[in-house]
């Protein structure tokens, strides 16, 4: 129940605000329909798996050793590798709102001493690696956080896509189950990897991206 | 007197530096020595160090040179009429292009306000390989107050081709870097074209602050066969991608950012865009088109804005053999 209840979009972190560029992507005509939008999804699934999954898994092993300078580390190595302002934005901000909920359902000084750190800015707090921190803290395993944070960055475009693509429920929905039956390779592929790996080719995402971080476009913060 | 100040090569027996990925998982299955030359081999460990500094008579020179096969330069040009107070340089290989088991390590020094245009004399061509891969270290050191624009022609990787290469700068806080790379798809128009049927290029590029302090770090791995680069989201329908990273005081960046305005011209197809890189370190600015020329204009353009807020200059118009 734990798992779901720290998947489910209704998660008070504020995922609902993001589109991923989907917004300025429907703007340029670049997705437009199901098979577009499916193309899409799986380049921003691909491009948070070897990221943003990395600093997770990290984040994840690192609470359960004890070990808040790996922590910090995984979150500043995430800020270095985030190239998209916008991006470093969000993740600082859902991880924020995580970190200060995170406080409140667990009694941990781990967690306390990673909100004191964000407050400080000594760390970034970003949304990945406080997942890592509260699902460990909840005690749920790795390979559930890394598909559930896979579920969070697919669901949220998808999301927003009901509101800004000529896609219908039953779109998202087979694009959503499809995508399910990838996770458990991407999963295997990640999981070897240290935060030194992280890494990213998506320039027409980073262009999209950086039209509507200068553009008029504000549906979503993103 | 005079004499003091100029060029000063040295060809020390030290021997250069080892250039070696075998740490990178991405490049595991490319090990296997190649059957010819073997890897490193004199002729295929290409090293260059280059120093600029401003001499007593505040002239900018290139003072230190230090070069081994295949890598050749000659001496600083001032050919730019924009800036011809600008040392200017070009790297050439002799060898022609990179092929397997090639090492380089290229070093560029930027001394205390000194400032400089470094490029190479062509495309660089990542042979068809079957055994091993190819590599290349830069690093790159700018001290207070200089500038270097450092803007290669585009890198063509050919079918099987492996690249890869790391990039590490030191920068102070007063420097301003201006650094691209172009990377084509592959050979478009040979035989039937060979877009994107290269093996792996894995590119990485990162920056530090004299003390230490870490400003970003980017990297990109593209294997065609494991995930296919027209994907929507990666290289859709463009077959040519450049990445320049500009690295400036954040005053200087906020007037540049303000200047450029990304779009997607899908008439023309092509398209840029621009955002703030980590810990105010400066700015990134990408660029996809279809062909070399165009994408290369817009690199230029985008240099003219950062040459103009930073040095007050122009850029001047492009040599039409290049």
């Amino acid at each position: 129940m734990r798992l779901l209840q720290f998947t489910d979009s209704t998660f008070p972190v504020g995922t609902f605000s993001f589109s991923n560029g989907l917004e300025t992507a429907g703007f340029e005509n670049m997705v437009y329909d199901k098979a577009t939008l499916r193309d899409f999804v799986k380049s921003q699934s691909l491009q948070a798996a070897y990221t943003d999954g990395i600093a997770a898994l990290a984040a994840h092993r690192a609470y359960l050793r004890g070990d808040y300078k790996a922590i910090v580390e995984a979150d500043k190595t995430l800020i270095l590798c985030k190239m998209n302002d916008e991006a470093r934005q969000m993740l600082q901000r859902m991880g924020k709102k995580l970190a200060e909920l995170a406080s409140r359902l667990f009694n941990s000084e781990l967690v306390t001493k990673w909100l004191q750190g964000i407050k400080s800015a000594d760390t970034p707090g970003t949304y990945p690696v406080a997942q890592g921190i509260a699902f460990a803290a909840a005690g749920i395993d790795e390979k559930d956080l890394f598909c559930s944070h896979q579920y969070g960055v697919v669901n949220m475009v998808l999301s927003a896509a009901l509101r800004c693509i000529r896609v219908s429920h039953y779109d998202t929905q087979e694009i959503l189950y499809e995508m399910s039956s990838d996770m458990e390779a991407l999963y295997e592929k990640v999981k070897v990897m240290g935060i030194d790996e992280m890494n990213a080719f998506f320039p027409e995402l980073d262009i999209l991206a950086s039209l509507h971080e200068k553009g008029n476009m504000r549906m979503f913060m993103n | 007197m005079a004499f003091d100040y100029q060029l000063r090569e040295t060809t020390s027996d030290a021997g250069v530096p080892k250039v070696d990925f075998s740490h990178c998982r991405e490049m595991a299955p490319y090990l296997d020595e190649p059957l010819a030359m073997y890897v490193g081999a004199p002729g295929k460990h290409g090293y260059l160090r280059l120093g600029f500094e401003i001499d007593p008579r505040g002239k900018c020179i290139l003072r230190d040179l230090d070069r081994r096969a295949p890598l050749i330069v000659q001496q600083a040009l001032y050919f730019d009429k924009e800036m011809p107070e600008m040392p200017c340089v070009y790297i050439l290989s002799s060898g022609g292009p990179n092929v397997e088991g090639d090492r380089y390590q290229q070093d560029i020094t930027m001394r205390k306000d000194s400032f400089a245009f470094v490029t190479t004399g062509a495309a660089t061509k990542i042979a068809e390989m079957e055994h091993n891969y190819s590599g290349m270290v830069q690093n790159l050191v700018l001290e207070e107050n200089t500038y270097l624009e450092f803007m290669p022609e585009p890198v063509y990787p050919c079918k099987h081709a492996r690249f890869i290469s790391d990039t590490s700068i030191t920068i102070d806080e007063s420097a301003t870097l201006f650094y691209s790379e172009i990377y084509m798809g592959g050979r478009k128009y040979y035989n039937e074209g060979e877009l994107f049927q290269y093996d792996i290029l894995s590119v990485c590029c990162h920056a530090k602050r004299p003390d230490g302090t870490p400003l970003f770090r980017e990297k990109f791995i593209i294997r065609p066969e494991e995930v296919n680069p027209r994907q929507l989201g990666i290289m859709g329908q463009y077959d040519v991608f450049a990445n320049v990273i500009v690295l400036t005081p954040p005053e200087k960046s906020d007037r540049i950012y303000k200047d450029i305005n990304p779009f997607i011209d899908k008439e023309n197809k092509i398209a840029c865009g621009i955002t703030h890189l980590p810990n105010n370190a400066g700015l990134l600015f990408k660029v996809v088109g279809m062909e070399p020329g165009p994408v290369k204009a817009i690199v230029r353009d985008f240099l003219n804005s950062v040459r103009q807020v930073v040095k007050g200059h122009k850029l001047p118009e492009e040599f039409p053999w290049r």
